[in-house]
């Protein structure tokens, strides 16, 4: 009875499968390329960023069913994600303030 | 046994604060091992993060250059030094177990023994060649370029350090995947889930949801691996 | 192992008892409640004394193995301190008490009373016993891996216990294991101690993460028919949202342990700045002690909560239970308890004011601080408003209740004292912490422990322990406690330093020396009195007075099995239905002064019930 339900509601056509497997082929191509033309500065780090972010997004999505899901299990799942964010961000300063003090106090002499 | 129907349940947000309103489950429909698997999933993601916070903040406050990824991890081709070609050949490897395995879970969901075993034996030879070729990696970082945990020639000595965690514990995901691909492979097709035998361990019985849970910790070792691609060699 | 003959009977009289009451009354049908939605667990029964006492996958017999282990520890720890209030009150009195094993044991002991007896023992020892009794449910829902985490955690407690008596003895780096100092040589245990510690630690994360993510599975896809969660017992939103931060703190504890390890075995530098010893430079270069400390407290302060949340949570049921009135504002103690658990996870580095970290996160930190007061004083006013006009029964339980909210609003204050970066600068490192942390973590939760063994153990063994000696536990330990921590925060103010092995000459040797000697006084007062507890629990076990069943008439399902103590399956033929939240006590129009979880609306039509 649960086996019926479970194929409304979670079989899909194989086509979105290989359609997201070819998109992630381009992709990783694309991210490749990042490397191979050499791009530099602010423009390499977003272009990595976001093919990145849009790479982890179709796995999610399609491949690990959270497209399909309920809302109940996405927010659970996507909402601690947050607290990685602060902590990223505030090791990001931290990481720039240790930098800062390393090159002002040993290489600069201190003030 | 049940009303609950998920089609006639409402979607979105309003689905949401109805299911966390409600009695029983939360995750209506969401078999409690998946239910697992995906908490799971989500401890393991914060201890990848850790690494990875960690290696951003080293990274970051170093004084030392950096090694240059491009440099480091190119292949010898003809002569030619050909930049993180490795690398590609082992992403695009991954990226295909991860296609087969989610077709192996569909198959599992319309109880297709034969389609959904060959597919997973297939992830698990996928998963066998990219930590082959991760061995081959290291071995050539090791004896070839001398890179070792606390030091190496091109620059500041925490390079090797996290290149050898963080990668050693995303390849030890992907063995630990490995193994559990070939036992799964060898239950698909002796007909574990379809009879409803029972683990020897577990004593609880087989079910082909238990293809969908190993290829969620399978597609999350990929989706690790496009983080260490972004951060590790194309940063 | 149940066959499915069976359990399609007892699925199908659950529906009928449903489809019954309809036919009963015709129209709108008041005890409705939705059919079951899974079929029943399938359990695997123990057959010989191992699978049923050793290798046990019941829940219940899971989380007494949990509480002993962890109370073991425990009285390791006391020991330890013990150890150490004879060198701070009399220095230099016992020769076999040096400056390292100082360091070691108040290393070991921090570390053994936060993870392996407080954590252990809340969500280990009354998550398994609890969790499934309290939602109705038969079993944790993976028993086989709930076997495995304890085992895990025996192992843990192993390896450090191991640490003990290998060579060099246990680390001596203080409970937060701060690198550089940790692994190098000059710290007690630098060698074989601190290793230890860190598999220990790694191997009571990867123990943990298997209980706690059955412990989150349960309480949210295996609660009884009717069971909400907003109708959930509080004591298990506490224990569910502290598990949760636990899945999602320990993780940097395990990182940073691993880092920490190859800084030790493979000398890689992750943690370890270039240090000069003796005019030469050791092999390592570059790395970062901060990023530790972020990566320890990033764990470590979630961690305060887990030990603090279910203590919050079971002690609202207690005092509900004890003084006959429902929990004031449940809805705002839930959302409070899952506010401070999301919160927690902002304020880390209020740890690190003195650290030398960026100077612009003390403010950041501060603020996030300050904000977690406001649902911690909320819970602690609904604690008291629940008190006001009930109808109180001054029993054990309910004294460790009242010491408990003593002692935490005591604790919480000196907290906001040192959540400020300007308050906290001078008093940091001082014993003023000690007296702070102490208090809200220490003997706060305590009081829950002693609080909750006293109300549940007639539950697990089926008899009540006894009150005179319960009593005397009580007010020794309760008056006990302040006589030690509260002369702290004097010690404090006038800067006595913390973990320091002895004074000497300075001008503290002289002021705090009669206040030293008087807290080591209490001290060994106070631990001895927890022998009266265990005198207590031996002697109950045998001749206590047989309770009953649901002796202190209460609401929740755990008192409402079959059998008294609850057998293995928990509900014996039918799983309870629930129709209302825990807390119906005293409810006018109804005959008795309270309404269980699964009395139908039916059954009590004049009461003017809470609608849940």
């Amino acid at each position: 009875m649960t086996e019926v339900k479970k194929e409304q509601t979670t079989t899909h056509k194989i086509g979105i499968y290989l359609w997201i497997w070819g998109l992630l082929f381009v992709l990783s191509f694309f991210s490749y390329m990042v490397d191979w033309y050499n791009f530099q500065g602010l423009l390499r780090w977003s272009l990595i960023l976001f093919f990145m972010f849009l790479k982890a997004g179709l796995i999610m999505a399609f491949f690990m069913h959270l497209f399909w899901e309920r809302y109940a299990l996405v927010n659970v799942l996507l909402w601690p994600m947050t607290a990685i964010a602060c902590f990223v961000g505030l090791m990001v300063a931290e990481g720039k303030y240790t930098v800062f003090s390393r090159l002002f106090y040993f290489f600069v002499g201190g003030a | 046994m049940s009303d609950l129907n998920l089609d006639k349940l409402p979607g979105g947000f309003k689905g949401m604060s109805e299911d966390i309103g409600s009695d029983q489950t939360t995750f209506k429909g969401v078999n409690w091992g998946k239910a697992m698997m995906w908490i799971f999933l989500l401890s393991d993601t914060f201890v990848f993060s850790c690494f990875l916070v960690a290696y951003m903040k080293v990274r970051a406050s170093v004084v030392e250059p950096w090694p240059y990824p491009s440099e480091v991890f190119a292949l010898e081709m003809f002569g030619v030094p050909v930049p993180l070609l490795l690398i590609a050949i082992m992403t695009f490897v991954l990226i295909t177990s991860s296609g087969t395995m989610a077709l192996a879970v569909k198959y599992g969901y319309e109880k297709n023994r034969k389609m959904c075993g060959w597919f997973v034996l297939l992830t698990a030879i996928g998963g066998l060649t990219f930590v082959g070729m991760q061995a081959f990696e290291w071995s050539k970082l090791i004896f070839h370029d001398g890179v070792r945990p606390w030091g190496n020639p091109f620059g500041a000595e925490q390079f090797g350090a996290f290149f050898f965690m963080i990668t050693g514990f995303h390849g030890t995901h992907v063995s630990i995947g490995v193994i559990f691909l070939f036992i799964f492979a060898r239950k698909v097709f002796r007909g574990d889930f379809d009879t409803g035998r029972r683990g020897y361990f577990t004593t609880m019985k087989s079910d082909y949801v238990a293809i969908e849970i190993l290829g969620l910790y399978w597609h999350f070792v990929d989706l690790v691996w496009v983080f260490i691609f972004a951060f590790f060699y194309l940063w | 192992m149940s066959d499915e003959l069976n359990i399609n009977k007892k699925r199908n009289d659950q529906i009928k008892t449903k489809s019954s009451a309809t036919s009963g009354r015709g129209e709108t049908d008041i005890d409705y409640v939705r059919p079951a939605e899974l079929p029943e667990q399938d359990l695997y029964h123990g057959h010989s004394f191992i699978t049923k006492w050793i290798f046990c996958q019941d829940a219940k017999v899971i989380g007494v193995q949990y509480t002993l282990t962890a109370v073991f520890t425990g009285v390791v720890g006391l020991i330890l301190s013990w150890m150490m209030r004879m060198q701070l009150g009399y220095p230099d009195l016992f020769p076999f008490l040096t400056a390292e094993t100082y360091y070691q044991m108040v290393t070991m002991h921090g570390m053994i009373m936060v993870v392996y007896l407080l954590t252990a023992l809340f969500l280990g020892g009354f998550g398994n016993y609890l969790i499934p009794l309290m939602v109705g449910a038969r079993d944790m829902v993976f028993p086989y891996v709930n076997m495995i985490s304890f085992w895990m955690f025996f192992v843990a407690v192993v390896v450090l216990m191991a640490s003990f008596f290998v060579p060099g003895g246990p680390t001596g780096s203080g409970w937060t294991l701060y690198p550089p100092q940790a692994i190098l040589e000059g710290t007690p245990g630098s060698g074989y101690g601190i290793l230890l510690m860190l598999i220990s630690l790694s191997l009571f994360v990867i123990g943990f993460t298997m209980g706690g993510l059955n412990y989150v599975i349960t309480i949210l896809q295996a609660r009884t028919r009717g069971m909400s969660l907003m109708r959930m017992p509080l004591t298990i939103w506490g224990i569910f949202t502290a598990t949760v931060l636990a899945l999602l703190a320990f993780p940097a504890l395990l990182v940073s342990s691993i880092m920490m390890t190859l800084d030790k075995v493979l000398e890689t530098s992750f943690f370890m700045p270039t240090i000069i010893k003796a005019g030469e430079a050791l092999s390592y270069d570059g790395g970062s002690p901060i990023l530790f400390q972020h990566l320890f407290w990033f764990f470590g302060h979630p961690e305060v909560y887990i030990v603090a949340l279910p203590a919050f949570g079971i002690v609202s049921d207690l005092i509900s239970v004890h003084s006959r009135k429902n929990i004031f504002g449940y809805r705002m103690m839930v959302w409070a308890i899952v506010g401070i658990g999301a919160l927690s996870f902002f304020v880390w580095a209020h740890h690190m004011y003195v650290s030398g970290m960026s100077p612009w996160f003390g403010f950041f930190f501060a603020t996030t601080t300050l904000i977690i007061a406001v649902p911690t004083a909320l819970k602690v006013y609904n604690w008291i408003l629940t008190l006001w006009r009930g109808n109180i029964r001054i029993n054990t339980v309910m004294l460790f209740c009242l010491g408990f909210i003593v002692t935490f609003v005591n604790g919480g204050i000196t907290g906001i004292f040192l959540g400020n970066v300007a308050v906290d600068v001078p008093l940091s490192d001082t014993y003023f912490v000690i007296a702070h942390f102490h208090m809200v973590m220490g003997i706060a939760p305590l009081m829950v422990i002693f609080g909750a063994i006293y109300h549940w153990f007639p539950l697990v063994t089926g008899r009540f322990l006894d009150e005179k000696l319960g009593k005397w536990h009580f007010w020794i330990t309760f008056l006990g406690a302040y006589s030690i921590y509260f002369p702290m925060h004097y010690l404090g103010f006038i800067g006595v330093p913390r973990r320091y092995f002895e004074m000497y000459d300075s001008p503290y040797m002289t002021s705090a020396v009669g206040m030293n000697e008087f807290i080591s006084l209490a001290a060994f007062i106070v631990g001895a009195a927890q022998f009266i507890f265990f005198y207590n629990l031996v002697k109950s076990l045998r001749l206590g007075k047989p309770a009953g069943k649901n002796p202190w008439k209460a609401n929740s399902l755990e008192w409402l099995t079959p059998d008294v103590p609850p057998t293995h399956g928990n509900w014996g033929e039918k799983l309870p239905v629930v129709h209302r939240w825990a807390y119906d006590y005293g409810v006018p129009g109804a005959k008795e002064d309270y309404i269980p979880q699964t009395t139908a609306p039916s059954e009590v039509k004049d009461a003017e019930v809470e609608k849940t």
